[in-house]
């Protein structure tokens, strides 16, 4: 072979991709976030769940036992227990639709892209459900004659969760433009 | 220059001339792509700064994937064996499915040179003339061709091992 026909080949290579991306490198990769984010996702729902259950039962035992009945604890009782069947269906729906997505890279990657949006959706869920369940406390305080020491407790707790929530609301918007950006790299084929 | 500048800089870079870094790539290592290739676009970003725009952008591209690849490949040298294969992780791998297979036992002897002749190789089958190419590696225009012209003859006997046997 001349030097010459070795510069046309070494040419040819300047009109096809030399290098293509490690597909299956990639889908692990991926997997693990959407994994990471699937366990994450699982664990706040039940967590949430059991705490409304837990908390709302409480709150209807310490009710029903202690003497005078407080009808805003009944109320804030319920408001609980009313969530965590709203976080079961919602639970249900996104196991559901969790199921649509194939197990190819796209098909992982939109899982991903969809659990950041629903742990968005939980964070923000969680965080203005504090204001309807603040403000019954503020009343049954109230009715029990402690509105000022209710009162504080509740703006200590809403601010508690205002700042996790919105810490968590932060952190999942973050995971999802990465996952936005590396899929339309994907899909511009970059 | 701000950041945001420097980064836009970069992403044009590596749009338009992305092929030329993979190609030293290849050239210099035969298993850790993507650690080499992520160390050259380190040193084109601290050098984004101090561009002049004197050379164009394919020649400094150049001159930086190929001394970067040096240092590493000397560094490696050194530290052979050290790193695990379980810390390597790939993302970019070679597409063979169509490549010729000409140019992968053009690339294997390119690989067998050393250091400078690889350099010088590159260089040539690239198109620059001898003083760019003097200019980049810091060697004279009189050693860059007597360099060239026993890299062409080695390269030219040794394909013909590979006309005759495909090897």
């Amino acid at each position: 072979m001349e030097f010459d026909e070795m510069k046309k080949i070494w040419d040819a290579q300047n009109n096809q991709p030399l290098y293509v991306i490690d597909e299956k490198e990639l889908h692990n990769r991926i997997q693990v976030k959407m994994n990471g984010l699937l366990h994450l996702t699982t664990i706040s729902e039940w967590l949430l769940i059991l705490i409304n259950l837990g908390t709302g039962g409480i709150l209807l035992g310490f009710n029903r036992l202690k003497p005078g009945t407080n009808i805003f604890l009944y109320l804030e009782a319920s408001w609980m227990f009313v969530l965590a069947v709203y976080l079961v269906s919602h639970h249900i729906r996104r196991v559901k639709a969790g199921r649509r997505f194939d197990r190819s890279i796209h098909g992982d990657l939109n899982h991903a892209i969809s659990l950041a949006n629903y742990q968005m959706r939980l964070s923000q869920i969680i965080r203005w459900n504090f204001l309807p369940m603040g403000a019954i406390m503020i009343f049954s305080g109230w009715e029990a004659g402690k509105l000022l020491r209710v009162s504080a407790v509740i703006l200590v707790s809403y601010t508690l969760a205002f700042y996790i929530t919105s810490k968590g609301y932060r952190m999942n918007k973050r995971r999802k433009r990465e996952l936005q950006v590396l899929k339309g790299k994907l899909e511009a084929g970059i | 220059m701000t950041e945001k500048e420097q980064l836009d800089i970069l992403e044009e870079w590596l749009k338009l001339h992305k092929g030329l870094i993979f190609k030293v790539v290849r050239a210099y290592t035969e298993a850790d792509h993507d650690d080499l290739f992520q160390e050259i676009i380190i040193q084109v970003w601290h050098s984004i700064p101090v561009f002049r725009q004197e050379a164009s952008v394919t020649t400094w591209l150049y001159r930086i994937a190929l001394n970067t690849a040096i240092k590493w490949t000397k560094r490696e040298k050194k530290y052979a064996g050290a790193e695990t294969l379980d810390n390597i992780q790939h993302l970019l791998e070679e597409n063979r499915t169509q490549i010729d297979d000409r140019l992968t036992w053009l690339y294997g002897e390119i690989y067998r040179l050393d250091e400078i002749d690889r350099s010088v190789t590159l260089l040539l089958l690239e198109g620059f003339s001898y003083k760019e190419m003097s200019a980049m590696l810091g060697i004279s225009e009189s050693n860059v061709g007597v360099k060239i012209n026993r890299i062409k003859k080695q390269l030219i006997a040794k394909s013909k091992n590979y006309d005759n046997h495909g090897i």
